[in-house]
């Protein structure tokens, strides 16, 4: 209790026990005088000798105040204020320092809150850790990631001990036709099992149950209870018509992805009698406790094996394979892409403490006489230091002001955005987590750039330095050299940022120069979502041509095709292939993407026919249709890369082809070979696809229009035309096939204008950094260059002595950031396309552009140095 | 070596107090009777034969950081000369202090004896 008084008194009644100290003071050199007096001394000898015995009252008096209870919190209250005050002196320092760690502060802030909302923040499911996804392999086929077919499934399900319990899902399109307009929603086909095995509860009605497998109930997803039904509370009970079937509304769920981002959740029987060959169904699985994913991994091994003798022909080579629910968050490469740019934030933010501390250095030079004034009454080292770690402190902490506003409004900007690979965007915010990581880097970059000016202080010749004033002395010749160093690491900083820049625009431009193959300009592309009735009796086919009949009558429109997944942004379906004669590459064969096109489709892409023939209404789907006889006679187009893979040094045309061999090992004739396509994405090479004709079995449901000039103004009409040949026909995702591109690029196109705007702050203040130090520099060595003028060196002579000098530790740090992006670059392998890491060009125009920058910030005080005038210059010492 | 210290008189021949030695001799001292600041550096200097020359800037700093301990209580009073000052006395917690500082004082300088005697 005593030392709460004490500390309260301490603080409160600092007066008055200051006060008592004075006075204490005082009566002691009262008494000392007194001494000398009755020793014999005159008064005026005695008051001399007793002021000189007791010292300096003042070191005293800051002494005991040290030692005092609450000394620290006092000393930080009082310099506090002066901290405010000192940068208040000096607006324009403060505001440069203030924007620069704002800069730092604001940029590494937004990073890191798309970091947390992409990567860190856990999955919306009850204890995670124990939730996997469970997939099939067939290795023999190399396929290592596989769905489950049915029957598989129900198997796990009976079988497996391992898991709590397991759910599976088997997701699909169809067309939502009750009160309002025709929607083409994303339904998923749920087990009853499914949501409680993922431990997700419906925030509105109930869930699936126990029997309930064939009821005609649904849960809804939660964006499209609110997007569609505007968040109704009283949805429960309503009836949704999905492909002309009534289901009752039961439950809504909770917001989240991935798994439960599905528009309708419908029920899925057991059915343990089903399917084996198809394979649909993703399955999750939730570990009972104590059970490891090793022990879980070994069990569906053993149930494997007895699955393959059970069905030695379905489940041949069959295995299984389970991921831990970490890896549903985001891809891989998203986690590499934002590191790497946590990175460069960081290194930017480590830059601005360079330029602040060295402004701090600049004013300390300034504040000599102050600061030595400071410690002659009384002031210890510690508290000089602390000094100006506080001010610094001081500096980040408005800094982060304003970065958190900067930070606020660009969240808001972010949550809009929708960049592919980069999950949960629209759920970025600066939460707790993100407010924490902000103040620790505030606080880093406080005690960072406080750093070398508190250390700097004049400790030594404090006479010497009050004699001199602000006048330059060996203290400041050593403070020149930090502040290089500084310089030094800054421009190697630098240099790792702009080469990473440079090379991710380098992969950009690669990427855009890629041979696409097709061609994107004037192409409308959009998508028809069938009713299942368009598959019967070839109504799908009727409407496809009757469509594009009218279609190419329009005078805006070139040719018109239709194909089954959209180029580059469209899922991609896959088969293994062969040729029929003979194996063309050891090992598995060969897998390769297959489309179902309309004869129009290539034309309309811009895909040319390099042999053979196109597609014409001979030609039938590889499919047979149900009720009719079995086809004699199929034919495929291959892509070049294909044709080239299969028959090599041979004509293709003509030649016979295995299709899904290994699975329905379909033969088919090959009658034309078309030219490559990047169809996958502009960063997958060329793609091996076989080209299917469509019919009255395959009805694709991308549509590409070539257009005589802008294909949105095309748009309207092509709307009111499917409208007349169909009302209840819903249209989905408008796009040019240019904004196709883009989007499918936009997450390096993200990387490339981040990385540049990093990389040019970067050179903006390691060039500011540079000027700083030489204007410095000139306005020490004013005197000695008026001299070397007065005895005859020239203008140019000065400002070559002045540029050598700033640019010496430019160089250095170009080296020393060329060293160590040598070694660190390989770190960017997974944002590069198409450029090696160590890219002699990109290093080689980085060290140029930072050796230009560098001369030229050297350049203006160099000039301010060769004007000087000597007899100005030599009257200043 | 700088200059400057060629100039500087050469220093008083003093031991450097040890750490603690100045609060136990101030506890010493005020265990006779309650004293001012002088009263107490001219003892001490007294009964360590002037070895110690306590000099204000490490008086007054200690003096207040043992009355912030609760081992010594001050007032002010007069002086034998009749002049206002302010007066150290010890509290309990003081007297007791001392007692366990002369025993650690007294084992200590009992084992330095030794060791010094027999090497």
């Amino acid at each position: 209790m005593r030392w709460v008084i004490t500390i309260w008194r301490n603080l409160f009644h600092k007066r008055a026990v200051d006060q008592i100290l004075d006075e204490e003071l005082r009566s002691y050199r009262q008494l000392l005088e007194d001494e000398k007096i009755a020793a014999g001394a005159d008064s005026q000898i005695a008051q001399r000798e007793a002021a000189i015995e007791l010292g300096g009252i003042e070191v005293i008096k800051e002494q005991v105040r040290d030692i005092r209870r609450g000394a620290f919190l006092d000393g930080s209250w009082t310099e506090l204020r002066q901290a405010i005050r000192a940068l208040r002196r000096n607006p324009g320092m403060t505001a440069m320092c203030v924007v620069m760690l704002a800069l730092g502060i604001g940029a590494s802030t937004i990073i890191f809150s798309v970091f947390e909302a992409a990567l860190l923040r856990p999955l919306p499911f009850r204890d995670a850790g124990r939730l996997v996804e469970v997939v099939e392999t067939q290795l023999d086929l190399g396929m290592d990631e596989e769905n489950l077919s049915e029957a598989d499934f129900w198997d796990l399900h009976d079988r497996t001990e391992s898991f709590e319990s397991v759910g599976a899902y088997n997701g699909f399109q169809a067309n939502l036709t009750s009160d309002g307009k025709p929607e083409k929603v994303s339904v998923a086909q749920v087990t009853l099992e499914f949501f409680r095995t993922l431990g997700v509860r419906p925030i509105l009605g109930r869930d699936f149950s126990t029997g309930e497998g064939n009821a005609n109930i649904a849960i809804l997803g939660n964006q499209f209870w609110k997007a569609r039904y505007g968040a109704d509370a009283n949805i429960i009970g309503r009836v949704l018509r999905i492909k002309g079937i009534g289901y009752t509304v039961v439950g809504v769920l909770p917001r989240g992805e991935p798994w439960i981002d599905a528009q309708v959740y419908l029920p899925y029987p057991y059915h343990p009698a089903a399917e084996r060959g198809n394979r649909e169904f993703s399955a999750v699985g939730r570990l009972k406790k104590g059970v490891t994913p090793e022990a879980a991994r070994r069990e569906l091994q053993r149930l494997a094996a007895v699955m393959r003798a059970d069905n030695p022909q379905e489940d041949k080579g069959l295995g299984f394979n389970i991921f831990p629910s970490r890896r549903w968050i985001a891809p891989e490469e998203t986690g590499a892409a934002l590191s790497i740019l946590l990175v460069a934030v960081g290194l930017l933010v480590i830059i601005a403490c360079g330029n602040v501390a060295n402004l701090l250095l600049a004013r300390g030079l300034a504040r000599r006489r102050e600061i030595a004034l400071r410690s002659a009454l009384g002031a210890a080292r510690a508290r000089l230091v602390r000094f100006g770690m506080l001010e610094s402190l001081l500096l980040s902490a408005l800094g982060a002001v304003v970065a958190l506003a900067l930070a606020a409004v660009s969240v808001r900007g972010i949550r809009t955005m929708e960049i592919p690979g980069i999950p949960r965007l629209d759920e970025v915010s600066l939460n707790p987590w993100v407010l924490c990581f902000s103040c620790g880097v505030t606080v880093f970059t406080g005690l960072l750039c406080g750093l070398a000016p508190a250390f700097q202080n004049p400790l030594q010749g404090v006479a010497a330095a009050l004699r001199e004033g602000d006048r330059q002395t060996g203290a400041s010749r050593r403070q020149g050299r930090v502040r290089s160093v500084l310089v030094s690491a800054e421009f190697a900083l630098a240099f790792l940022l702009l080469v990473s820049m440079g090379l991710v625009l380098r992969s950009f431009q690669g990427l855009l120069k890629e041979q696409r193959g097709f061609q994107t300009a004037h192409r409308l592309m959009f998508s028809l979502s069938y009713p299942d009735s368009y598959r019967q009796n070839g109504r799908g086919k009727q409407s496809i041509d009757s469509l594009l009949e009218e279609l190419s009558a329009h005078p805006g429109v070139v040719s018109s095709g239709a194909v089954s997944s959209r180029p580059v942004e469209g899922p991609d379906n896959g088969m293994n292939i062969d040729a029929a004669t003979h194996s063309a590459v050891s090992g598995p064969p060969p897998r390769s993407s297959w489309r179902v096109i309309t004869p129009g489709y290539l034309r309309t892409v811009g895909l040319p026919l390099l042999r053979g023939r196109n597609f014409n209404s001979t030609d039938k789907p590889v499919w047979d249709e149900p009720g009719q006889p079995m086809l004699s006679h199929r034919t495929v187009m291959f892509s070049s890369a294909l044709a080239m893979l299969l028959f090599p040094n041979e004509d293709p045309i003509g030649k016979h082809t295995i299709l899904w061999k290994g699975q329905f090992n379909r033969d088919a004739e090959v009658v034309g070979v078309v030219g490559d396509s990047l169809e996958r994405g502009l960063d997958h090479g060329p793609a091996l696809t076989v080209y299917i004709t469509y019919g009255r079995v395959a009805v694709p449901s991308e549509f590409v229009v070539e257009t005589r000039g802008d294909p949105k103004t095309v748009f309207p009409d092509v709307r009111a035309l499917i409208q007349r040949l169909d009302p209840n026909l819903p249209i989905g995702e408008v796009r040019s096939f240019d904004e196709v591109i883009s989007h499918s690029i936009s997450p390096q196109r993200i990387n490339s204008i981040v990385l540049t705007t990093f990389g040019g702050f970067a050179l903006l203040l390691a060039s500011f950094g540079i000027y700083g130090v030489l204007s410095y520099l000139v306005r020490r060595r004013t005197a000695e260059i008026g001299l070397r003028m007065a005895l005859g060196a020239s203008e140019w002579d000065i400002l070559k002595m002045i540029v050598a000098q700033g640019l010496l530790p430019a160089l250095l740090g170009i080296t020393l950031g060329g060293t160590i992006a040598c070694w660190l670059s390989r770190y960017l392998k997974s944002l590069l396309f198409g450029v090696q890491p160590i890219d002699l060009l990109t290093y080689a125009a980085v060290s140029g552009m930072l050796l230009v920058t560098a001369a030229f910030a050297c350049f203006v005080p160099g000039h301010r140095a060769m004007k000087t005038d000597p007899a100005i210059a030599l009257r200043l010492e | 070596m700088p200059i400057d210290n060629l100039y500087e008189p050469p220093p008083v021949a003093n031991i450097a107090l040890l750490q603690g030695t100045l609060d136990v001799l101030i506890l010493k001292v005020l265990a006779l009777q309650p004293m001012h600041g002088l009263g107490i550096s001219r003892r001490i200097a007294q009964v360590t034969n002037a070895t110690f020359q306590v000099k204000p800037g490490s008086l007054f700093p200690a003096l207040h950081r043992m009355e912030e301990a609760g081992w010594l209580t001050s007032e002010w009073g007069e002086s034998e000369s009749n002049r206002h000052a302010k007066f150290y006395r010890l509290t309990k917690v003081g007297v007791r202090k001392l007692k366990q500082e002369t025993d650690d004082w007294r084992r200590i300088s009992a084992a330095m004896a030794g060791a010094l005697e027999i090497s």
